[in-house]
């Protein structure tokens, strides 16, 4: 036994040995997440898509620009002039990929937050109210999760015939919120049983409050990697339905739309820089969504100690 | 367990009705009726017209209208298409053989991927090729299918050349020959390879951990300690309990995959089930595209029900009630 042992610790050492009883789970969270590698790599990836998704004019050219077609400049290969060359109607595919990223990214951030607020409203009053209000809004929930996702979205779609990008957020929203309503009800109906909630009750707090102030910033958590989950699958589904023609109108650049220009044999042979950006980002915005969403799973996880 | 299907089967029969209601109203909702296909362009006379909606009943109440409809439905008739001008039945027979082979095939894809990776990562978690095949399970499902889909035409169908790009048969081909066949599942096996291979990530996720899960089990521990072999601790022992679960997400494949066909047979062109909805939604072909709503979301019905009792069925702990 060395007695000169505790002055060998590094004051670094020493601090981080200090017991974490004044660290709120926010902030273990925050801390597990930090130093998880691939997650927070996803995350910087996911910010330098967004941001220059989100300065694409600035960056190269107004959104007009990039629908003008350009007879002169058709299907010209990378160069320095164009950075992923031209597609076949002479348009800018790197001024067209940002753009479309704009558009793609915003739709299914928009599609996100509707779909996590319904799920969230119906899955916490089912949950908390229980009984008939209860019954009525899972059989509700129920009945909606029949419906093959991909098969309704069209249908809807369809019967709007000036389609828009708002017409696409709410067809998705409509169909997409069940998952969410579910496992918010059941994450409620087990913080339910706790006794803070049993004493807002006692001292008479209103349902709205002690749902908004006391449930749900405790399911808080499930409900953000939930959201990181719809996240991936909403890009997934409008560059889908863009792609197959239900989407976003053509004649705006979104990722769905500039690949479905490799449904012609030409293009997807013998002009691949017109496709493989868009399809390479679009893969990679998605990968890094799931990294991080796991990321947070874990972070959020009190079992799990990385 | 019969009883339990019995009543499970009868507590259907109101969903499918709602159901029918739903695909009803969202199809008269639409721009446009059965008569906008089959409007002759040279005889556009008005009189015309009005006299033909109200032969065809379109002039009726709407309630009235889905009776008829309904009733046709109940006896199998979905009508005829206008762009195809057949039964619709008659339609979707020609086509569904296609969907089924397809969706089998990628079935079995994917249940021997999902069986191999797994396994093979249960049995050797955290080692190098655990990685290798986590690695490939997180690009699985980031890659979107319809991208999937491109990247395979354009390396196997384009650049190697081994298969054709689309379709399901080759043309001047006689049905019933050996070269029939041939072809059918040179065209069959890029997209069934697709939609399958996609589809294998949950799979190989769900095996590996639960064989991880039954390693540390006392009945693995009781093998090991009577000296039984490794090979055989887990080929017989560990994945006997773990390929278990699996089997019932079969129940909610088969709804998907008809789903999913959707994309990937629009890709491909294959004449099956999905793309003909594609199809009868571009050109307005209501009555098609009602059947095939109808069909896919009583199969998802089916489907739950199938999942559900697989699952009573191989763990005999939950009773089904």
């Amino acid at each position: 036994m060395e007695p000169s042992m505790p002055q060998q610790t590094s004051p670094g050492l020493a601090e981080s040995a200090k017991p974490p009883k004044s660290q709120s789970p926010w902030a273990l969270a925050r801390r597990k997440f930090l130093r998880n590698k691939i997650a927070m790599i996803s995350l910087v990836f996911l910010l330098i898509v967004c941001v220059m998704s989100v300065l694409a004019e600035p960056l190269t050219m107004p959104v007009e620009e990039t629908a003008k077609i350009n007879l002169t400049q058709m299907s010209k290969e990378p160069s320095a002039e164009h950075f992923f060359g031209t597609d076949k109607s002479g348009r800018d595919v790197f001024a067209r990929t940002l753009h479309g990223g704009k558009t793609s990214l915003l739709l299914a951030f928009s599609i996100t937050s509707a779909v996590i607020a319904i799920g969230t409203l119906v899955g916490a009053a089912a949950g908390f109210f229980g009984g008939w209000v209860d019954n009525a809004l899972m059989r509700f929930t129920d009945f909606m999760m029949n419906f093959p996702f991909l098969l309704f979205v069209i249908v809807l779609k369809s019967i709007f015939i000036e389609s828009s990008t708002g017409t696409l957020i709410f067809v998705i929203s409509v169909i997409s919120w069940t998952g969410t309503a579910r496992l918010v009800r059941s994450k409620v109906m087990a913080e339910k049983e706790n006794e803070y909630i049993m004493s807002a009750i006692s001292i008479g707090s209103s349902s709205p409050k002690i749902i908004f102030k006391h449930l749900l910033p405790n399911v808080m958590s499930t409900i953000i990697v939930q959201a990181t989950i719809t996240l991936a699958a909403m890009i997934v589904a409008e560059t889908a339905l863009s792609f197959l023609g239900f989407g976003v109108p053509i004649n705006i650049p979104t990722w769905g739309n500039m690949l479905q220009e490799a449904r012609s044999p030409d293009v997807l042979t013998s002009k691949w820089w017109i496709w493989i950006p868009p399809a390479a980002i679009l893969t990679l915005t998605i990968l890094s969504i799931n990294f991080i969403g796991e990321g947070l799973k874990d972070a959020f996880n009190p079992k799990s100690n990385r | 367990m019969l009883q339990y299907t019995i009543r499970r089967l009868i507590g259907m029969i109101p969903i499918i009705f709602l159901i029918s209601v739903v695909v009803f109203t969202l199809a008269k909702l639409m721009p446009g009726d059965a008569l906008s296909g089959k409007i002759d362009p040279l005889n556009s006379d008005p009189e015309y017209i009005e006299e033909m909606r109200e032969k065809m009943g379109l002039n009726d109440p709407i309630p009235a209208q889905y009776v008829r409809w309904m009733s046709g439905v109940v006896k199998g008739d979905f009508g005829d298409s206008f762009i195809h001008k057949r039964p619709v039945m008659e339609l979707i027979g020609d086509r569904l053989p296609n969907t089924i082979v397809l969706g089998l095939t990628a079935l079995v894809i994917t249940y021997i991927l999902a069986f191999l990776m797994g396994r093979y990562s249960g049995r050797f978690a955290y080692s190098f090729g655990d990685y290798i095949i986590s690695a490939f399970n997180y690009l699985g499902l980031a890659i979107p299918s319809f991208v999937a889909a491109l990247v395979a035409i354009y390396i196997f169908a384009i650049h190697l050349g081994w298969v054709p790009a689309s379709g399901s048969i080759g043309s001047g081909v006689e049905a019933g020959t050996f070269e029939y066949y041939l072809s059918k599942a040179k065209h069959t096996i890029l997209p069934a390879l697709v939609l399958g291979t996609m589809a294998t990530a949950a799979y190989t996720q769900f095996l590996r951990n639960d064989m991880i899960e039954s390693s540390r089990k006392d009945y693995v521990r009781t093998a090991r300690a009577k000296g039984t072999k490794e090979s055989a601790i887990y080929n017989k022992h560990i994945l006997r309990n773990s390929i278990i679960p699996i089997v019932t997400l079969l129940g909610f494949d088969i709804a998907n995959l008809f789903g999913g066909a959707i994309i990937t047979e629009t890709i491909f062109t294959y004449p099956g089930i999905g793309y003909l909805f594609v199809e009868s939604v571009n050109s307005r072909d209501y009555s098609v595209m009602m059947a095939i709503t109808m069909m896919l979301t009583i199969l998802t019905l089916i489907g739950n029900l199938i999942a559900d009792l697989l699952y009573g069925l191989v763990d005999p702990r939950i009773r089904l009630s």
